[in-house]
C-alpha cells in the first residue's frame, strides 16, 4: 500500500443526520468516508473494504456499537483495527470502553465538538498509515532474507560442486604459501605421488617431493611471484620413490599470498613419445639400409661375376688363380655381411613363412665375433625346423635382442645355451615354437625382474636403449605368442633363461615334442623365487 | 642336358653386370641373348628360341616381375628367374620361378638355373 493511497473511516449511525454531520467533519481528512446504517451494514461494509478507523456510535438499536466492537475483535482481520465510540458520557459507559485494550480504542462523548473528533480520526489514520508502512517494510526485509539466504544455499552449493571437482581431478591440485607450506592436496595428489592428505599438510611440499625444477628453484619462484604465473615440467619422486615428470602449473594470488599448483603426470606420456620416436628412427634406418644394400648388391655382383671369370680363365697360372680366389672369397664375406646387417630392415608388405632356425643361425653369425671376443661357448640344438608365418625384420628383431643382452650378461665368458622344440598347445589345439635362450651371465635381481619389460628399463647404463626387450615382448604379442624368463642362483652362479612360445604354421614331420628333452624342470610360468632346482633349458 | 642349344635370354638395364652375367652364363656353356629392358625383352622373346629368362627386379620402364606377368601371359611355360639386389622377396615374386640374390655368387647362380632347367626337361624328377 502506498502511502497515497486513501484510507478508509467507517462511520456507523443509525441516525443519518448525525452521519451526515461527521462527513461534514471529517471532509477535509483526506480519507474515503463510508457509512453504515446499522451494526450489520457496518460489519459488511467492514468485510469489503480495509478500514483504518471506525467511527462507531454506542446506542444503536438491534445491534448497539459494543456488540459491533465484540464482534469485530473476534475477527481476525479487525483485532487491531481502531474503534472511536461516540457515546452520550454514562459511567457504565466509560467503564467498558477502557475494559477494551488500549491504543486502537478511544471515545467521544457527545454533543460532539467537531475539532476533537478530527483530532482524534486523524491520530488513528496517522497511526493506521504508519503500521502499514511498518508492515510494508517488514515484508520487504522479510523478502529480502529470504532472498539473500536463497543465493548463500546456492553459493554454498556450487562451492561444494567446485569442491568435488577439485577432488575428481586427475591432476594434483595443490595450494601453498610461498614458502612452499602445504594447504590443500587433492585425492589427484594422493594418487600422483602416493602421500596422504594428513602426511602432507602443513609441510614443505617442494622438499617432501624432492623438486628439480628446470632452471634454479629460486628463479622459476621469484618469476611466480613477480608475474603471478609460471608455467614448466618438473621432475619429482613419488612416495615410493619413483621419479615423475610432471607439467606444472602455478598461480600466485597475491591478495591472499597463496600458491595454486596444478600438476598433470606427463612421464607415460613423454615414455610413449619417445618409444614412438625410436620406432620411427628404426624404420627409417630400415629404409635406408635396404636402400643402401641394393646400392651395394647391385656392383658387388658384378664384381663377384668379374673375379669368377678370371679365376676360371685358362690364362691364368697358378699363383694368379690363387689370388683371384682370394678375392672371391672376400667378395662372398662382403655379400654375406649385406644380407645379414641391411637386410635386417628391409620392410616386406606380407607376411611370409620365417624359418626360425635360420633366423637363429643369422643373429649367431652376427654375433659371432663378440662370442669369441667374451670367450662365450655356443650349445644349439634344434629339434625342429618349423616355420612362423611374419615379418623376418621383427623376428630377427626379437632374437638379436634376447641373444645380445645373454652375450652382454657374460663379459667375463660363459656358456650360451640356445634350444629350440615344439611343444602341442592342447587348449589351441596347435603346435608352438618354443625358442629358449639361456646364459651363465650375471643374472637378473628380483628388482630388477619386476620392470624387465618395461619401455626405457636398462641396467646397462648409458649402452642401453631399454626398449630391446619392451619392443621384443610387443612383437611377441603380434604373434600370439608369450615370453617367460626366470633367473636363478645354482652353487654361486647365475643362470637366465628366456623362453618364447610362438604358434607355429608348419607342424615339421620331425619335430620333437620340446618337453621331451628337457632334462630338469620346464615351467612356462616367469618365477623369481629363490630355486632349490637346476633350471634346465632343453 | 645340351647346354649349347639351351638358350637364356638375360634382362638388366645396367650395361657392366649385364656382360658380365653373360659371360658367366656362357662360361657355363649356354647360349646368351641380352634385353636392356622389359619391353626389349618381350621383343626378343618373340624373335627367337629362349629356353629361359633371367630378369634383374630393378628397371626403369618395367620391373623384372612386372615382365614375369607379361611373360607368363604369352608363354605359360616359359622359366623366368628373378635376380635383384633387393635382399628380401618381394611378394609378387610368385609370377616368377625363382628368386635369387645377387649377393649369393655366380656358383649358385648356375646350379639354380641348371637346376630349373632339367625340372623342365623331365617334368618327373
Amino acid at each position: 500500500m502506498s502511502e497515497t493511497q486513501q484510507v478508509n473511516i467507517l462511520m456507523v449511525d443509525d441516525q443519518p443526520a448525525k452521519l451526515l454531520s461527521y462527513e461534514a467533519i471529517l471532509v477535509n481528512l483526506d480519507a474515503n468516508l463510508i457509512k453504515a446504517r446499522s451494526g450489520r451494514e457496518g460489519l459488511e461494509l467492514l468485510l469489503k473494504h480495509d478500514v483504518a478507523v471506525v467511527l462507531l456510535d454506542v446506542s444503536m438499536p438491534e445491534i448497539n456499537g459494543f456488540e459491533m466492537a465484540d464482534m469485530m475483535r473476534q475477527h481476525p482481520r479487525f483485532q487491531k483495527t481502531a474503534i472511536l465510540f461516540i457515546s452520550a458520557v454514562r459511567m457504565s459507559d466509560l467503564d467498558r470502553i477502557k475494559g477494551y485494550e488500549s491504543g486502537a480504542v478511544d471515545y467521544i462523548s457527545v454533543p460532539v465538538v467537531p475539532e476533537v473528533l478530527r483530532a482524534k480520526v486523524q491520530v488513528f489514520v496517522e497511526l493506521h498509515r504508519k503500521s502499514r508502512e511498518l508492515e510494508r517494510l517488514n515484508q520487504e526485509l522479510e523478502s529480502r532474507v529470504e532472498q539473500r539466504t536463497r543465493q548463500l544455499q546456492e553459493s554454498e552449493s556450487l562451492l561444494r560442486e567446485r569442491a568435488d571437482l577439485l577432488e575428481l581431478a586427475s591432476e594434483a591440485i595443490l595450494v601453498r604459501d610461498p614458502a612452499g607450506v602445504l594447504k590443500y592436496w587433492n585425492a589427484g595428489a594422493e594418487v600422483l605421488y602416493g602421500w596422504e592428505r594428513s602426511e602432507v599438510l602443513g609441510n614443505p611440499v617442494h622438499e617432501i617431493l624432492e623438486t628439480q625444477f628446470p632452471v634454479e628453484a629460486k628463479s622459476s619462484e621469484s618469476i611466480l611471484l613477480e608475474h603471478g604465473r609460471w608455467e614448466g615440467n618438473l621432475v619429482q619422486k613419488t612416495r615410493d620413490g619413483q621419479e615423475v615428470i610432471v607439467a606444472s602449473r602455478q598461480v600466485f594470488k597475491k591478495e591472499v599470498g597463496t600458491i595454486l599448483e596444478i600438476n598433470r603426470d606427463i612421464t607415460s606420456q613423454l615414455r610413449a613419445e619417445e618409444a614412438l620416436r625410436q620406432t620411427e628412427r628404426l624404420a627409417a634406418m630400415g629404409r635406408v639400409a635396404g636402400i643402401i644394400a641394393h646400392e651395394i648388391n647391385n656392383p658387388l655382383e658384378a664384381i663377384t661375376n668379374a673375379f669368377y671369370l678370371l679365376r676360371n680363365h685358362p690364362s691364368l697360372d697358378e699363383e694368379a688363380r690363387y689370388y683371384a680366389q682370394l678375392g672371391e672369397v672376400e667378395l662372398a664375406r662382403v655379400g654375406h655381411i649385406t644380407k645379414q646387417t641391411l637386410g635386417f630392415y628391409r620392410e616386406s608388405q606380407h607376411p611370409v613363412n620365417v624359418p626360425i632356425a635360420e633366423i637363429l643361425d643369422d643373429v649367431l653369425q652376427l654375433q659371432s665375433r663378440l662370442l669369441l671376443m667374451n670367450r662365450i661357448t655356443l650349445d644349439k640344438k634344434n629339434f625342429t625346423d618349423g616355420e612362423i608365418r611374419g615379418f623376418p625384420v621383427e623376428l630377427r628383431q626379437v632374437f638379436l635382442n634376447l641373444i645380445g643382452n645373454a652375450i652382454q650378461a657374460m663379459p667375463n665368458g660363459g656358456n650360451l645355451r640356445i634350444r629350440m622344440g615344439t611343444h602341442r598347445n592342447e587348449t589351441k589345439g596347435n603346435t608352438d615354437l618354443c625358442i629358449s635362450i639361456c646364459d651363465t651371465g650375471t643374472g637378473i635381481s628380483p628388482e630388477h625382474a619386476k620392470h624387465l619389460f618395461e619401455p626405457f628399463f636398462t641396467t646397462k647404463s648409458t649402452k642401453g636403449t631399454g626398449l630391446g626387450l619392451w619392443i621384443s615382448k610387443g612383437i611377441i604379442q603380434k604373434y600370439d605368442g608369450k615370453i617367460h624368463f626366470r633367473s636363478i642362483k645354482f652353487q654361486g652362479s647365475h643362470m637366465t633363461s628366456f623362453r618364447v612360445i610362438l604358434p607355429g604354421v608348419t607342424p615339421a614331420l620331425k619335430a620333437v615334442e620340446f618337453t621331451h628333452h628337457a632334462t630338469g624342470v620346464e615351467t612356462a610360468r616367469a618365477s623369481l623365487g629363490p630355486a632349490k632346482h637346476v633350471h634346465s633349458c632343453g | 642336358m645340351d647346354l649349347q642349344n639351351t638358350c637364356i635370354l638375360v634382362v638388366d638395364d645396367e650395361e657392366l653386370p649385364l656382360t658380365l652375367r653373360k659371360l658367366v652364363l656362357e662360361r657355363q656353356g649356354y647360349q646368351v641373348v641380352t634385353a636392356r629392358s622389359a619391353p626389349d625383352a618381350m621383343r626378343a622373346l618373340g624373335a627367337s628360341r629362349v629356353d629361359l629368362v633371367l630378369t634383374d627386379q630393378v628397371m626403369p620402364g618395367g620391373t623384372g616381375t612386372e615382365l614375369a606377368q607379361s611373360i607368363k601371359k604369352r608363354w605359360p611355360e616359359m622359366p623366368v628367374v628373378l635376380i635383384s639386389g633387393i635382399n628380401e622377396i618381394p611378394p609378387e615374386a610368385a609370377y616368377a620361378d625363382m628368386f635369387i640374390s645377387k649377393v649369393e655368387g655366380p656358383t649358385a647362380l648356375c646350379a639354380k638355373i641348371s637346376a630349373i632347367l632339367s625340372a623342365r626337361r623331365s617334368p618327373s624328377g
